[in-house]
């Protein structure tokens, strides 16, 4: 059962639909990410106390999880860069390299937090480690979607069936890496 | 196959760009660009190295501008190189400066409130409380595993100790009144008024366990007024224990 899909690009906005709705999801990502990261530099300003919290984060856990991303958005723009040549295999190759990042990511934050609450710094221990849990939380939870997705479209890649969407899952990749960018001065380097 | 027309349509899209022949790139005018994406990955290392070494130096505005300032360049880098924004059709810019304006709306909407504790006609009691608690008691520590922490030193005790009449006629008597009658100054404007803790009939009709709930978690949470707000984050339930005894003992007559 197949039918031709209504439209594949829109003529007024020259954008393939897909791409187009990436943009949109991305758009309401700003909204949701940017709420909660103005939240906390709200607070963080009014409460000069959060600072004697902020000192427990680890920095050079945060920095190695940034260096983790940055690579896993490099490898994810080769993807694409492959897939607009038609090499889907290596496109799929370049899109499980960054599925690892993910995975490598993933890990060290686990190791991050088990450390952290067998500490005793958990969700409900103060404001900062609410928002510390909440903002990376959701981070950590769009790194695991992304990862999930990018594993459907490197299968069908290495079939070179739907590359197009290479780039697709590079741009929401890119936005995740953006967030962390923004969230690895806010909770690891302020102190 | 729907999924096969779905590729072709993007295979046409030739729309824009217009930079046809370059070599290695092609079948999709879309994308026909240059962009080193090693250079940018490396340059993002190196923006990386001193995000993290700009706060040795110790110096505030290095640390802010080496922190954040680093983080807007790394952010706009990977947004127009990576995600290709910088090339990518207009609307898209217009979604999310969209979004993006609606997000400092809202920071600017309630921005005041938060970052600021007090303005004409109003002070947030309960916000300058949790500062001052926190920067008097040093450090929030975790509850278990304190002494594993290589980082955290042993704190001396908070030089100054709870003593509940002290806490009633800082923070209490503002609404509550030093005789307990519900007549502080701020109770003017307050309605409901705070009760009177003077008699024995609001001590016959309360349990110390509501009190002290009340007291921790504010009046919203036993459908009271949400004036008496929740100061849990400064009394334990042993303080706020204490606080009802003190108030029963100071106040209360005939009872
Ligand atoms: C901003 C003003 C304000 C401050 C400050 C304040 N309260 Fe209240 N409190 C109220 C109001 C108003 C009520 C009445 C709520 C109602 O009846 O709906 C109330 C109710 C109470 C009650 C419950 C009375 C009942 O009717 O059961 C207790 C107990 C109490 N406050 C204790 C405290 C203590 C202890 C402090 C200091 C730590 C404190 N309050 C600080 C405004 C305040």
């Amino acid at each position: 059962m197949s039918y031709p899909p209504i439209a594949t690009q829109r003529r007024s906005t020259g954008i393939p639909t897909g791409r187009l709705a990436v943009w949109w999801v991305l758009a309401s990502e700003v909204v949701i990410f940017g709420g909660l990261l103005a939240s906390y530099l709200m607070f963080r300003i009014g409460h000069p106390e959060w600072a004697d919290a902020a000192v427990h984060t680890n920095t050079w856990i945060g920095a190695f999880n940034t260096f983790v991303l940055l690579t896993s958005s490099f490898t994810a723009v080769l993807g694409h860069q492959a897939a607009e040549r038609g090499e889907g295999k290596l496109a799929a190759r370049y899109l499980i390299y960054t599925i690892l990042g993910a995975a490598t990511f993933v890990g060290v934050k686990s190791y991050e937090w088990w450390y952290e609450i067998s500490h005793g710094y958990t969700i409900t221990t103060n404001n900062f480690w609410s928002f510390y849990y909440t903002a990376a939380g959701l981070h950590a939870a769009h790194v695991i979607a992304g990862a999930v997705i990018m594993g459907y479209i490197a299968r069908d890649a290495a079939k070179n069936v739907n590359l197009h969407r290479v780039e697709l899952i590079g741009i929401y990749w890119h936005f995740v890496d953006v967030v962390w960018i923004f969230l690895f001065p806010l909770l690891y380097i302020a102190k | 196959m729907a999924e096969n027309i779905e590729q072709g349509g993007h295979g046409g899209d030739q729309g824009h760009g217009g930079h046809g022949g370059h070599g290695a790139e092609h079948g999709h005018g879309d994308h026909g660009h240059h962009i080193n994406y090693k250079k940018i990955y490396l340059v993002l290392l190196v923006l990386l190295v001193i995000s993290v070494a700009g706060p040795f130096l110790g110096i505030f505005w290095v640390t802010l501008l080496t922190a954040f300032g680093i983080a807007i360049v790394k952010a706009t880098l990977v947004v127009q190189n990576f995600m290709h924004l910088k090339i990518e059709r207009q609307i898209a810019k217009w979604v999310l400066a969209a979004s993006l304006l609606l997000l400092f709306l809202f920071f600017a909407g309630v921005a005041p409130d938060v970052m600021k504790h007090d303005g004409a006609g109003w002070e947030n009691l309960a916000a300058k409380a949790v500062v001052d608690a926190g920067i008097d008691s040093g450090e929030e520590h975790g509850e278990e595993g304190e002494e594993h922490d290589e980082e955290a030193e042993p704190e001396p005790e908070p030089v100054v100790a709870f003593a509940p009449d002290q806490a009633y006629s800082q923070i209490c008597s503002t609404c509550h009144g030093a005789g307990g009658r519900g007549d502080g100054a701020g109770a003017a404007a307050l309605d409901p008024k705070p009760a009177d803790f003077t008699l024995a009939e609001f001590w016959e009709t309360r349990t110390d366990a509501d009190l002290v709930k009340v007291i921790r978690e504010g009046g919203a949470s036993v459908g009271k007024s949400a004036q008496m707000a929740p100061w849990g984050a400064l009394y334990d339930e042993e303080q706020a224990q204490q606080i009802v005894d003190y108030i029963r003992n100071t106040f209360v007559q005939g009872g």
